[in-house]
């Protein structure tokens, strides 16, 4: 072999190997304090527990996450971010529950050359005229969802359907997501007041109605009033209740047997049949004393990405990492995560229904998928 | 020309002496970013810019607020009424930062003009409850505005100011230093004019101004109109730094805060709202990390702490920040002269 | 909008003002007779809201829990004027307010520690869990009928304590004119706790009525606050007879006007409008109805200290 073919497979075969001793640091933005504290605390349990799997270390290197607590205002948003790039130097940054807060660290972000990773937020501005290719989403773009629940209720047969959100942009966006796929009648298209905590009078005008069906996104604590006083008003004698992104591992302690019975579509489940989803689920159950939700199963699938990303491209380079989180193949709890050319996922999206689990605890369950490989309608409008 | 000149010099220079506290403060926000440059900790000049645009609506609430005695539960609007102009602005590709200004104070003093000439019919709790609610209700208007972004809120460019380009590093520190110099300038001198001791005349005894011939409503509407104003310019440059948009910046909570940093720093006083600036920040940002050294399993928890603390606060200083400045000041001066008793 | 639509719609209207007149009641005495910005309100909905619960999930007995949370929360509203609200009398409006807020601060932030952030569970009393049939066909959750039997009894008794007894006449003195009834010899101490004693209870009572319809959780109260300060604002400070008129026809606004104002404004714009400026106009008509008020009446419907 020629001496320089020879050094060159040698720098090959060590720049290839990850490089002890190097430490990646990831910033993990998420709301800790404050009432929404509670999805934040899913979100670093899965975090954690990734952390734990693999030994603190990402891609062969030692890893340090640090957790910022964004109190779920942009300015603070902001602010930790910043510092998380110029202070901490972190090589990512990571987490983020709420499209406002996204999209206000959107551009400082990924203009610092650095990757951006959502775990839930996925608005459609960032997945269409304003991506970019340090932004990449390990959960859903937020149309997908209810994208699929259309889909559902279309192929079902379902003739007429009643629609509730909130009024702010996520609920609009749920409803717009939900009409792309269902063609059938819409009885109605109700926007409630964001933060209601009473919807006894639109119970009331829904029963007037008696459509066939109803469909709800009412995330959160809304989620909890609007599913108890929905059982406590008897309406499932009079339609049947659909919704997204409303009864989770999060709601569904404070429902409880309200919750059951319930149909929703989702891009994760609990009892989906892959090695690494049933570690992260028995080892959530063991460590944390409940089932996880999908907030913890995105954060936990986050940080297999970045160890998939370092391992492969054998360095902590944003470029390098992010050509190979946009080629796809991550292994995650959802399976093999294929991406999308505006870095979102492509991924099936179930129907689940609430049911009791062997033990008496309510959880939600697959009941067969609505969509495979479904990419999200927003690409097209994405060039880097 | 030059005895008006010289007057207003002898006006600022006196007002500068008699308010030394706020002076060397604002002189200490223009030096900091050479500390941060040499302790490279550059990220702090973004914790200061936070406090210099609070202290700044701060100090336009406060004339009303602690002046002129109308507690106005809504300014929080006009913050986003100013950081919205920008938004909008640059949504239809007007990206000049003079002219963002132009609207913002043009919209703030119009909707401040409809909003006072409203409430000021009312007075006490009732002006606080109106005010309240025409903010709830700019609030819930622009949450519904999905052309500009809804609750998602709007990303927005720095605007463009023509000779300074603000994405170079300091240029955008500078430029909120130099509106802070200039609306601590403007307060100081309002505050010790006429107007300004008239309308804390009416703050203590309305039926006595009257009596003189003069119209409270005047200068009570006009205080508004300026302190919306301040707010408006506050909410614009906030909009360049944080380089978003949303109607969170405008929801009651927020308006509360900003109360909460004025009667913390000291009510009626110029230095109050920016000692309660940088008391509120300070205290957000490093009360979590003290928790996370003393109690990390309660870190999250840091605002058990924060809220006796503000209760205690009002129990123990009276005034506020300034007024426990001062008792501290007296007491080190009583120390100070007894000792020299011979 | 059948005529069975519209019954319903006021009987939510009826429920969701008697709990907002629970909440406001105690809120304008404080206000009127002591005049104290008691900011932390909200938070005695919690107390009540989280006693209950808690005493319920333990012992298994929903009217037991009622029971046993009411002292709990009087003995709360007790406690916290002896130990802090008794000494800021004297201090004014804006430094009230700064603690009081810091008092809601420490309130949340002690129930997420205590109880954990997420919601706790609490529901229906099994007894209470069916339907009345109000009318031929209108089936009414009988659990709000019983909430709004139960807030009307209140009102009725407080109106009796009012205006019938000794204690009551103190009370209105003291809302009309503090001084004078000092110096005729009210103890102005004493009145002083139990007034906000029992506000705080019938804030608490509040919060035990709609914990099982809603979701337990940190923060609960700050939103009836704000409801309850319009109420006392359109009702008049001081008034109780005015918080209970101003209490019910927030309560039919918000709720009747929230589900028919769609359909209203359809009559007069296009669909897209309507439905676009429906929900964010059905948020404001509430602070829209109070502005309305306070421009033609400044001070409130039925103010204790008379108009001007």
């Amino acid at each position: 072999m020629k001496k320089s073919a020879f050094i060159g497979a040698l720098m090959a075969a060590i720049t290839a190997t990850p490089v002890f001793g190097e430490t990646v640091k990831i910033g993990y933005m998420t709301t800790l304090s404050g009432g929404a504290g509670i999805t934040g605390t899913q979100m670093k349990q899965g975090v954690e527990l990734a952390m734990d799997h693999m030994e603190n270390k990402l891609g062969g290197m030692d890893a340090e996450v640090i957790f910022v607590d964004d109190q779920r205002k942009p300015d603070v948003a902001k602010q930790l971010a910043n510092r998380l790039l110029k202070s901490d130097r972190v090589d990512i940054v990571a987490g983020v529950i709420w499209s406002n807060l996204l999209m206000a660290i959107h551009k400082p972000v990924t203009r610092s050359g650095k990757l951006l990773i959502s775990s839930n937020a996925g608005p459609s501005p960032i997945a269409g005229e304003n991506c970019h290719q340090n932004f990449f989403s390990l959960s859903w773009q937020n149309d997908q969802t209810p994208e699929a629940m259309g889909k559902h209720m279309q192929d079902a047969g379902v003739k007429s359907v009643y629609l509730m959100a909130p009024n702010y942009q996520a609920g609009k966006d749920m409803l717009t997501g939900f009409k792309r796929y269902y063609t059938g009648e819409v009885v109605a298209e109700i926007y409630t007041k964001l933060g209601q905590t009473d919807f006894q009078a639109e119970l009331s005008a829904l029963r007037a109605a008696q459509p066939e069906t109803t469909m709800i996104f009412q995330p959160g604590g809304m989620g909890i009033n609007f599913v108890k006083q929905w059982k406590q008003a008897g309406m499932d004698s009079v339609s049947k209740l659909y919704s997204v992104f409303t009864v989770d591992a999060v709601t569904l302690p404070a429902l409880q047997d309200a919750g059951l019975g319930i149909l929703g579509t989702q891009t994760w489940s609990a009892d989906i049949d892959n090695p690494i989803n049933n570690k992260f689920v028995a080892d959530f159950k063991a460590k944390y004393g409940g089932y996880p939700s999908y907030y913890a199963a995105q954060a936990y699938d986050t940080m297999l990405a970045i160890d998939y990303a370092i391992g492969k491209a054998g360095s902590k380079d944003a470029d390098k990492m992010g050509e190979i989180l946009a080629a796809g193949n991550i292994p995650t709890t959802r399976g093999n995560l294929q991406m999308n050319s505006n870095h979102f996922p492509i991924q099936n999206i179930y129907l689940r229904e609430t049911v009791k689990d062997d033990d008496g605890v309510v959880t939600a369950r697959i009941v067969e998928t609505v969509f495979e490989n479904h990419a999200d309608s927003y690409a097209q409008y994405c060039s880097f | 020309m030059n005895t008006a000149i010289s007057t207003f010099l002898m006006i600022v220079l006196s007002g500068i002496r008699a308010h030394k506290i706020l002076w060397v403060l604002i002189a200490g926000f223009g030096l900091f970013p050479l500390f941060t440059h040499l302790a490279d900790l550059p990220f702090w000049n973004d914790l200061a810019m936070r406090i210099m645009l609070l202290s700044i609506a701060a100090i336009g609430l406060n004339l009303v607020l602690g002046y002129g005695g109308m507690v106005s539960f809504g300014h929080a609007a006009f913050i986003g009424i100013g950081a919205y102009c920008v938004g909008i602005s640059q949504h239809y590709g007007l990206m000049n930062g003079w002219l963002h200004i132009l609207f913002s104070l043009s919209a703030c003093s119009a909707i401040g003009l409809v909003i006072g000439i409203l409430a000021l019919r009312t007075s006490g709790i009732y002006f606080i409850m109106i005010t309240l609610g025409f903010a709830q209700m700019l609030f819930f208007l622009f949450v519904s505005l999905e052309g500009f972004g809804g609750d998602d809120g709007m990303s927005i460019d720095r605007a463009e100011f023509g000779f300074i380009d603000l994405y170079e590093p300091l240029r955008l520190y500078f430029l909120i230093w130099v509106v802070f110099v200039c609306v601590g300038l403007m307060m100081m001198v309002i505050v010790r004019s006429r107007f300004g001791v008239t309308l804390q005349a009416i703050k203590s005894n309305e039926t006595r101004i009257e009596a003189m011939g003069l119209v409270p409503l005047h200068y009570k509407l006009a205080s508004y109109l300026i302190s919306a104003m301040i707010c408006g310019v506050a909410g614009t440059l906030f909009a360049n730094w944080q380089e978003y948009v949303s109607p969170d910046i405008m929801h009651w909570t927020r308006s509360g805060e900003l109360m909460i940093i004025i009667i913390l720093g000291g009510l009626g006083t110029l230095v109050g709202p920016v000692l309660g600036a940088i008391a509120f920040l300070l205290l957000e940002e490093f009360l979590p990390l003290l928790l996370e050294v003393i109690w990390p399993a309660y870190a999250e928890n840091w605002m058990i702490i924060f809220g006796p603390l503000l209760v205690l606060v009002v129990l123990f200083g009276r005034g506020g920040l300034v007024g426990l400045a001062q008792r501290a000041m007296a007491r080190v001066n009583r120390s100070f002269n007894s000792g020299e008793r011979p | 909008m059948t005529f069975t639509l519209i019954l319903e719609q006021i009987f939510n209207g009826l429920q969701a003002g008697v709990t907002l007149f629970l909440v406001a009641a105690g809120l304008t005495l404080i206000l009127g007779v002591m005049n104290f910005v008691f900011l932390a309100h909200g938070a005695q909905v919690m107390i009540g809201a989280y006693a209950a619960a808690a005493i319920t999930n333990a012992t298994g007995q929903f009217f037991l829990g009622i029971l046993l949370a009411v002292p709990v929360t009087f003995a709360s509203g007790y406690l916290l004027e002896i130990l802090i609200i008794r000494h800021l009398y004297r201090r004014d409006h804006m430094e009230q307010v700064l603690a009081t807020f810091g008092l809601i601060l420490f309130f949340n932030e002690a129930i997420r520690i205590g109880f954990g952030p997420a919601a706790l569970f609490s529901d229906l009393p099994p007894s209470l869990s069916g339907f009345v049939e109000i009318l031929p066909d209108v089936p009414y959750p009988a659990f709000r009928l019983w909430v709004i039997v139960v807030g009307l009894c209140c009102a009725l008794a407080i109106g009796l304590f009012v205006s019938r007894t000794r204690t009551g006449a103190m009370l209105r003195a003291g809302a009309e004119n503090p001084e004078m009834a000092a110096a005729l010899g009210v103890n102005i101490k004493m009145l002083f706790r139990l007034i906000f004693a029992a506000g705080a209870c019938l804030a608490g009572v509040a919060g035990m009525m709609i914990g099982p319809l809603t979701a337990v959780q940190s923060g609960m109260g700050e939103p009836l606050l704000i409801l309850s300060l319009v109420v006392i604002i359109i009702g008049g400070i001081g008034s109780v007879r005015g918080a209970f008129i101003a209490a019910i026809i927030v309560g039919l606004v918000d709720t009747v006007g929230r589900v028919f104002l769609p359909s209203l404004l359809r009559l007069f714009f296009d669909q897209a409008t309507a439905d676009g400026a429906g929900p964010a106009l059905a948020s404001m008509l509430v602070y829209i109805l109070m502005a309305v008020i306070l421009i033609f009446r400044p001070t409130g419907l039925f103010p204790a200290k008379g108009r001007g």
